[in-house]
């Protein structure tokens, strides 16, 4: 049974696909000399995935300055081509895999809730250790568990039987899928960001972010997997396990903390707490990207 | 501003040196810190004592606390105007499912695994006893029949007379137990009309006493404790205050004890002993 299902996940005819315009912003973004007006004419190739953009771009979330912003081309010089890119990035992912209005029930809703929660907090973390991941933490977040959103939809069963058997026994959800499914959705995560060509550091997220010392990417695999545990305890994990943990003494820790940061001086509690709040910012994120549906079905 | 704090316009006033005077006897005496910004609370507090004892200022009753032969009664009294007793039983659910679920299951596999069945809790600053018997039913629900192989003792302590006299009586009204699950509320509470006493059987686990934390020589006997819970007491301290107890807490715990705090409230600037560990929904600090 072992490895059966990743081979079997490589061979489906059917996953979902990346839209194409997305693949190519980020094939574009990755050489050093690239344009703003190259980007911004690539994007504007797929009218709705665009005005996606310019929509995020302008909510609370990632709203800078006091004005609107109305082209792409503005949007890069006010927020930087990176942000741009991440989230074009998010935006074909959530199109791709993201949470549908029949969906918004149950599990999936809650899957989706984790996810922002986390990219959200990772965030919050690199504001406070001033680490500069520009956004990466937060789609890094963001996409995490996307394996999970494979495993649901094709092995819907034994992802449920393994979803019962991690609350069952109060181990982490992965142990859970290896004894269940002979695969990890981590692993299945990263063969999905690859075959997309994500950007590697995120496939290296997908793959390591409950061991972070096994990355490639440490500090933003170490970020994302302490935002991944706080996110959990705030309630907002998709179901499975909720264990209790102590943060110091998580590898993401560690690692963050040899690499010189300033662990100590980070008020935990304070975090926490500000985090209880966070379920808001969860809802505008989601109604942010949903709404820009509603609002395209009515364009067309 | 509430209107409570009105009616101290027709008591006389206290002149800010007094303020002061009395404020810092509070705070020797107990911890208890009253910044200049609650003057007007330590005057409403104190405008009854003022009464009782027929004294026509506050120098006078500062002048009582300080000299007087019955200072020491009064000092008593003087605690149950200046605390604040507010509680409710299963106060902040997560924390009370947090113990419940994770910190209490771990205590008892050490201890079984010890070879001692024996669980010693402190509710320190109990109030009116709502959180040392909510322990108590918490308790008694999760090791169920095996309950009687068990040595359990929750001690429970306040400084305020009055709140430890209600916690003795141990009957209460339906407000304060709005959060008791309905089931729990049916099998450990009598109803007495309007009232709910707590039964017998929670009772006995429960043993009540009267302690300042601020009497450092008695709170270092407090020792042994697997799991203490200290739950909106330390707020009404200052910094120092609370450094000095959170400390002393630490060394009341076994190794391997937990120490709970109110929900809102962070050890974060005030002791670096513990682990901060997070619970689903709640956090707690253990000794290791
Ligand atoms: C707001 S009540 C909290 C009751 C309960 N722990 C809860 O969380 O619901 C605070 C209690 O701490 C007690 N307290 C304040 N200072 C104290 C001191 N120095 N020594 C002992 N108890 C004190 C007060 O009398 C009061 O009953
Ligand atoms: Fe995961
Ligand atoms: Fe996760």
């Amino acid at each position: 049974m072992d490895r059966l299902i990743l081979q079997t996940v490589k061979h489906l005819e059917d996953l979902p696909t990346l839209p194409s315009v997305a693949v190519e912003v980020m094939g574009l973004s990755r050489s050093p000399d690239v344009s703003i007006k190259a980007i911004s004419a690539c994007i504007h190739k797929d009218p709705p995935l665009a005005a996606k953009v310019l929509k995020l771009a302008n909510s609370a979330f990632y709203r800078r300055g006091a004005h609107e912003i109305e082209t792409l081309h503005r949007a890069i010089l006010m927020m930087g081509l990176n942000e741009v890119v991440n989230i074009t990035t998010s935006v074909s992912v959530l199109s791709s895999l993201g949470p549908r209005k029949s969906q918004e029930q149950g599990l999936r809703k809650k899957f989706w809730r984790h996810c922002i929660a986390t990219g959200l907090i990772a965030r919050r973390i690199d504001t406070r250790l001033h680490m500069s991941l520009q956004g990466r933490e937060f789609v890094g977040g963001l996409l995490h568990d996307i394996g999970k959103i494979i495993l649901d939809e094709y092995f819907h069963d034994q992802f449920m039987q393994a979803h019962a058997l991690s609350l069952e026994r109060q181990c982490p959800m992965f142990e859970a899928e290896q004894e269940i499914l002979g695969a990890t959705h981590m692993e299945i995560g990263h063969f999905l960001a690859q075959k997309w060509g994500l950007p590697p550091y995120i496939a290296d997220i997908c793959l390591h972010h409950h061991h972070p010392q096994d990355a490639r990417f440490k500090d933003i695999t170490s970020v994302v997997s302490i935002a991944d545990l706080l996110a959990k305890a705030k309630e907002l994990s998709c179901g499975g396990d909720t264990m209790s943990f102590i943060l110091k003494d998580q590898q993401g820790w560690h690692i963050l903390k040899k690499m010189g940061h300033p662990m100590d001086s980070i008020d935990l509690e304070r975090i926490t707490f500000e985090i209880e709040d966070i379920g808001e910012e969860v809802k505008e994120f989601i109604s942010a990207i949903s709404d820009q549906e509603a609002q395209e079905h009515a364009h067309v | 501003m509430p209107m409570s704090e009105h009616l101290s316009a027709s008591q006389p006033g206290m002149p800010d040196e007094i303020f002061r005077l009395l404020r810092d006897f509070i705070y020797e005496h107990s911890g208890i810190f009253f910044s200049d910004n609650k003057k007007a609370q330590l005057e409403n507090r104190l405008a009854l004592r003022l009464k009782v004892n027929n004294l026509p200022d506050f120098d006078k009753y500062y002048y009582l606390l300080k000299y007087d032969q019955q200072a020491s009664r009064e000092l008593r009294a003087l605690f149950d105007s200046v605390t604040t007793n507010e509680t409710s039983f299963f106060r902040s659910p997560p924390q009370i499912q947090a113990f419940e679920e994770k910190a209490l299951p771990e205590i008892l596999e050490k201890r079984t695994a010890q070879g001692e069945k024996m669980l010693r809790l402190w509710s320190a600053g109990c109030s009116t006893g709502d959180e040392p018997y909510t322990l108590g039913m918490v308790i008694r629900e999760v090791l169920g029949e095996k309950m009687s192989e068990w040595d359990v003792k929750i001690f429970a302590s306040d400084i305020s007379e009055k709140a430890l006299k209600s916690a003795r009586a141990a009957v209460y009204n339906d407000y304060t137990l709005r959060s008791v699950p309905p089931d729990i509320k049916k099998k450990y509470f009598l109803q007495e009309g309007p009232q709910f006493r707590v039964c017998d059987d929670i009772r006995m686990l429960v043993e009540l006493q009267y302690l300042n934390f601020n009497d450092e020589r008695r709170v270092k006997l407090m020792r042994g404790f697997d799991i203490i819970f200290c739950r909106n007491v330390l707020i009404y301290f200052d910094d120092a205050a609370k450094k000095r107890f959170v400390s002393q807490l630490y060394d009341n715990l076994n190794p391997g004890g937990y120490l709970f705090i109110g929900h809102s409230e962070s050890l974060h600037n005030i002791s670096r002993a513990f682990k901060l560990v997070h619970f689903p929904g709640a956090l707690g600090y253990k000794k290791e």
